[in-house]
């Protein structure tokens, strides 16, 4: 009897010990997937490490160029990606170079992951990869945004991923180095980083030649990404609005481009389509009000163009999803103007599996040859101001502790 | 002559064959004790809370693999769409967070987007189960919405010992384990039970939505059902010091692993992660039995429901490195990190007790401490709510035939205040008609989950889902009746009912635009979904069941009639409604009408069973179930196809001690190969094989002594 009951006791104690145990690991699991203060960083370094490998075996320079995009999951968008790096490997101007790319979403980084049986392609952030840049001793650093606009994103890019690493905030390098790369490292601009910028996209976009032939034809709105509220930075959500007016200003034709965006309020499509119809609009850009009049537009037919580095998701659904009653390509046609997201004259095209028997296209920005040679052209800039002032500092004074 | 006319005049002999039987016979079920809807025992027949059963016998006769197996082929109000997140379990039209599931009168805890893990359930130790529609009773939850499912566990209460196993294999690398040791000694008992649950997974179909993916995709590695296995371990104690006093204690651990193969197509069935669950609870409480009529019992639960994902490749992910944020903190293969962790403290003390003028009186009081930790999706990581709830139940019994049920419900919630919920119900006993009646409201406030979870999935592109700290508590008014007749061997019950639910929590899509600025631009979504309050969500139809049981033959059938309809938030017609507002100064919100995600107007179960005892040492069963579903409406990614599924088992039972049970699941070989991405009406692999054998042996005597007989009618007919 006693025997049993000591058995009993046992398997609640057995049950008991194991549940309180279980709950003990777990936590101290999850404090350090949280980043207690005691946390030794060994998998941040582990993973620096095979950053680490990559950069040092694909080393061939003293001079790097780091291109920063978002990221994508679309094989269209990879290939485009290829096409942007080929051509800096192709340039004059940048021989001698190393060139690399670097996602700033980590979604994006985590689907490259290929699974079994594909190799992997291993894409890399940019917090990484300067680390990485770093401890491989370049000493000439240019990190290229391929955002088009100077927004948020843009703004992570250089108030973050670049300060930090000026900063060394993480202690990673030696004075030395750090001294020996003051003004030695800058950052190639966007797409639209000045007005000028805006100005000189309306034109080299007008004179692509699908762009013309639709123009020609009838509405050519172009969708941009754009910042939501309380990310609409002066400079950022603007260059819109000046493409606009440069596009608009282009004699004869111009009057039938519009720009929107997916997130910049009063330019979702919905606002185009307002546009479209005519009536005097005021923007509030931050402080800044811009008012725009527009006369009625009586055309009948419209193409969509994405105002985006790559087609990806927000091309393929926010604007040409068919299925999608509230994407750009639905609500034109329902709005009774014969509307097509798609393109079958597009000369560029970067999507090697591209079938065109299939179905139309629709080309990113970075697939127009055009529109690269302006992003290389910030990049051939950002070079030029190395070993000046206009060149990124290191501290001259040690931090605080 | 075609297959329609086949299965009718099939079905037509079996029905002519069941009542040929001429020997008398009662209707087992309706001799069932049932504790659902009153918390006090009741025959079926005479609970005057309607009340379905699925008893233990029909239970042996199914051999069903798991609980959705048995709810959707015993009766036809349920509906599951298993895949990674849950069971997807519909109870008239209304999913799982509003469907209370009990284990012996507790609450089964932890969920993933308001789905509970059903695995938690051994479908090897169900003594029977029972349900009651809408928030009938006073005595549980206000917030079984669509109603409680109480799982009531085989007990064990022969002297000695108990040793038995269960070992079920089928298709697709299907195991299922079951073991239970009892000890029963004196005034100390012990039931230790033991679970395993593995399935290989499978793959209807390697084709991706076409409309939903870059390209087309016909070798996706996604699958229908992935690889899973879980095991479980429980243990109770009971001791009963005197013939009026017990008490127990029991415990469980639980780990979950479900298996994700990565493929090659980016965003579309590239997995980094398994998803992996570790539960565990510890229970104490007691009963003192004032005498035969009076008892007071105490219940306090501690569970624990953990979500973690285990990673099978390098992925970056949110987390703090040095104590400071990062988008890029790594994780390796054979790590694993936590997604959330929900406890639960749940006090529950509860007396019943006779009154003069034939009323027995319940009253009680609950406490239930929730507490979630998600270090990446909830602000400051953490999120706690309290609810406390006094109930008082008359059940009143002089005005026979007339029987009535009246009950109230306090509930205070510490983040929307006090309400109280009304129930009542009544029967008519007219002979060999029954006539039942509910008025019952329900109240549910938002869980922590829906007030403050958010995160992403990626999911063809990434899916940004975001709590709502102003969501309204749920509110709603269930009427039922239901006519029963009894004769013979025949039992005929019609139950029409309609819940209108005031405030409905649902997961919507939302424009992109209104998410965070914050989060669109760290994670740039194609599509925001967000748990809002949508109006006027009504359920309403009507489940109809036939029975006709004789000696050796059972024949029966049920039929749900179902239709819903909500007022859901439209951005679409939101944009219009703008204009118009502008213009009328009116402030409503644009609504749309639409039905209720996965909701099939028809659905049916028949079954046919045949019993014989060859001997003392050898009995068969031979039972045919099918199971039908009308097309299932969703607003978006397509409707399910509605489908039919006809099922053989047979059981054999040698002597005491050895059971084998063999069948053929899905005897037609239906398969539901709609592409991945959109919806389906069953996720069946199509034709399987299961067997099972079930070795039991006890080593000592009945129970005869004192204290057991109280233990037996204690934990074997009464849920407290």
């Amino acid at each position: 009897m006693n025997k049993i009951k000591n058995l009993m006791l046992g398997l609640a104690t057995l049950i008991l010990c194991a549940a309180v145990t279980a709950c003990s690991k777990d936590d101290k699991e999850n404090n350090s997937a949280n980043g207690g203060a005691n946390e030794p960083a060994s998998r941040f370094e582990q993973y620096q490490q095979a950053v680490n490998n990559i950069v040092n075996s694909q080393k061939r320079s003293d001079k790097v160029i780091l291109l920063v995009a978002f990221g994508s999951t679309w094989e269209q968008a990879y290939d485009t990606f290829d096409k942007v790096i080929d051509d800096y490997k192709k340039d004059l101007r940048f021989q001698g170079w190393d060139v690399f790319l670097s996602f700033s979403s980590a979604i994006c980084i985590n689907n490259a992951r290929a699974g079994e049986n594909v190799a992997p392609k291993d894409f890399y952030d940019p917090e990484h990869f300067l680390t990485a840049i770093g401890k491989a001793g370049y000493k000439k650093i240019v990190v290229q945004s391929l955002q088009v606009i100077p927004g948020e994103e843009y703004r992570r890019v250089r108030d973050s991923y670049v300060k930090d690493f000026m900063n060394n905030r993480n202690g990673d390098f030696t004075d030395a180095y750090m001294k020996s790369i003051d003004r030695q490292v800058a950052i190639g601009t966007p797409l639209m980083a000045e007005e000028s910028d805006a100005q000189t996209l309306a034109t080299t976009l007008n004179d692509e030649p699908d762009v013309q032939a639709a123009v020609q034809q009838g509405i050519v709105a172009f969708m941009g990404h754009g910042n939501p509220v309380g990310y609409d930075y002066y400079g950022g959500n603007i260059r819109y609005l000046q493409l606009e007016k440069y596009l608009r200003a282009i004699p004869t034709v111009g009057q039938n481009y519009y720009v929107g965006t997916v997130d910049m309020a009063d330019t979702y499509a919905e606002n185009v389509l307002e546009h479209i119809a005519g009536g005097t609009f005021t923007y509030q850009v931050g402080s800044l009000a811009e008012t725009v009049t527009y006369p009625t537009n009586n055309a009948t037919q419209a193409q969509l163009f994405v105002l985006m580095s790559i087609a990806g998701d927000h091309a393929h659904n926010d604007m040409a999803d068919p299925e999608d009653p509230e994407s750009w390509f639905s609500l034109f046609n329902a709005a009774g103007i014969t509307t097509k997201a798609e393109e079958t004259n597009f000369t560029e095209i970067c999507w090697k599996n591209y079938d065109p028997t299939q179905e139309g296209y629709i080309p990113g920005l970075a697939e127009r040859s055009a529109v690269r040679a302006l992003w290389m052209k910030h990049t051939w800039n950002a070079i030029m101001t190395l070993g000046t002032d206009k060149a990124l500092s290191t501290p001259t004074t040690e931090p605080a502790e | 002559m075609g297959n329609r006319q086949k299965w009718a005049l099939g079905l037509w002999l079996v029905f002519v064959c069941a009542f040929a039987q001429n020997q008398k016979r009662t209707d087992v079920n309706l001799q069932e004790v049932v504790v659902t809807g009153t918390g006090t025992q009741h025959l079926l027949k005479d609970a005057p809370v309607q009340t379905e059963v699925i008893s233990h016998r029909q239970l042996q006769q199914y051999a069903g693999r798991s609980i959705e197996d048995i709810l959707s082929g015993l009766t036809s109000s349920f509906d599951f769409n298993e895949n990674d997140m849950g069971s997807h379990l519909q109870m008239n039209g209304l999913g799982n967070s509003y469907v209370l599931i009990l284990i012996d009168g507790r609450r089964l805890h932890g969920d993933n987007g308001g789905e509970n893990d059903l695995s938690l359930i051994d479908p090897q130790n169900i003594e029977r189960i029972e349900v009651v529609k809408g928030a009938s009773s006073a005595l549980y939850g206000s917030d079984a919405i669509a109603g409680v499912i109480n799982i009531i566990t085989r007990r064990h209460t022969s002297q000695g010992l108990m040793l038995e196993n269960t070992s079920r294999v089928g298709s697709y690398g299907d195991v299922r384990q079951h073991n239970g040791l009892a000890l029963n000694y004196g005034r100390v008992s012990s039931y230790t039970n033991f679970q395993l649950q593995h399935s290989d997974g499978w793959q209807n179909t390697s084709e991706e939505a076409p409309s939903q993916t870059e390209y087309h995709i016909t070798d996706s590695r996604n699958q229908t059902v992935n690889r899973h296995t879980n095991w479980q371990v429980a243990e109770r104690l009971t001791y009963q010091p005197t013939r009026q006093l017990e008490f127990y204690a029991d415990g469980s651990l639980y780990r979950k692993r479900i298996y994700r193969p990565c493929g090659h197509h980016r965003g579309v069935d590239v997995k980094t992660y398994d998803l992996q669950y570790n539960n565990a609870s510890l229970s104490a409480g007691g009963k003192w039995k004032i005498n035969d009529d009076n008892f007071i019992t105490l219940d306090a639960d501690w569970k624990r429901h953990a979500y973690n994902y285990a990673y099978t490749d390098t992925t970056l992910t949110d987390g703090y490195i040095k104590g400071r944020f990062t988008n890029y903190y790594p994780y390796f293969p054979g790590d694993r990190e936590l997604q959330s962790d929900q406890r639960l403290v749940n006090v529950l003390l509860k007396g019943v007790f006779s009154l003069p003028y034939e009323q027995r009186l319940s009253a009680g009081f609950e406490y239930r401490y929730d507490w979630l930790k998600a270090p990446m999706r909830v602000a400051d990581g953490k999120a706690t709510d309290n609810t406390e709830a006094l109930y008082v139940q008359d059940e009143f019994s002089l005005l026979s035939p007339l029987y009535l049920t009246a009950g109230l419900r306090l509930t205070r919630n510490e983040g929307f205040g006090t309400r109280l919920t009304p129930k009542v119900s009544a029967m008519l006993k007219l002979g060999d008609f029954r006539i039942r009646a509910t008025w019952s409201q329900g109240y549910k406030t938002p869980t922590p989950k829906e007030l403050h979870y958010q995160y992403v999935r990626n999911m063809n592109g990434v899916y940004l889902y975001l709590g709502n700290e102003n969501l309204k508590a749920q509110t709603s008014n269930y009427f039922g009746l239901s006519g029963e007749y009894s004769i013979g061997h025949l039992t005929l019950t019609v139950a029409p009912y309609y819940n209108k639910v005031e405030n409905m929590i649902a997961l919507v899509t939302i424009p992109t635009r209104e998410a965070p600025g914050s989060l669109l631009t760290k994670y740039d979504p194609i599509r925001v979904r967000q748990y809002q309050n949508i109006e006027d969500a009504k359920t309403w139809g009507v489940d109809v069941t036939v029975r006709y049981q004789s000696r050796h033959f059972t024949v029966g059938g049920s039929y749900s009639y179902l239709d819903t309809e909500a007022n859901q938030y439209s951005s679409e017609d939101e944009k219009q409604a703008k204009k118009k507002r502008k213009e009328e100064q009116a402030t409503e919100p644009a609504m749309r009408r639409v039905t209720i995600d996965g909701m099939a107007h028809h659905k049916a179960n028949v079954y046919v069973t045949w019993n014989h005892d060859f001997s003392k040492c050898y009995q068969l069963g031979v039972g045919l179930y099918g199971r039908f579903s009308s097309k299932r409406y969703y607003q978006i990614d397509g409707d399910g196809k509605g489908y039919q599924l006809w099922r053989l088992s047979t059981t054999h039972q040698f002597g005491e001690h050895f059971r084998l049970e063999a069948g053929v699941d899905n005897l037609f070989n239906y398969v539901d190969r709609t592409p991945h991405g959109l919806h389906l009406g069953t996720t069946t692999p199509g034709r399987t094989f299961y067997t099972s054998l079930t070795v039991r042996l006890n080593k000592g005597k009945k129970l005869t002594n004192k204290y057991k007989s109280n233990f037996k009618s204690n934990q074997n007919d009464e849920q407290d």
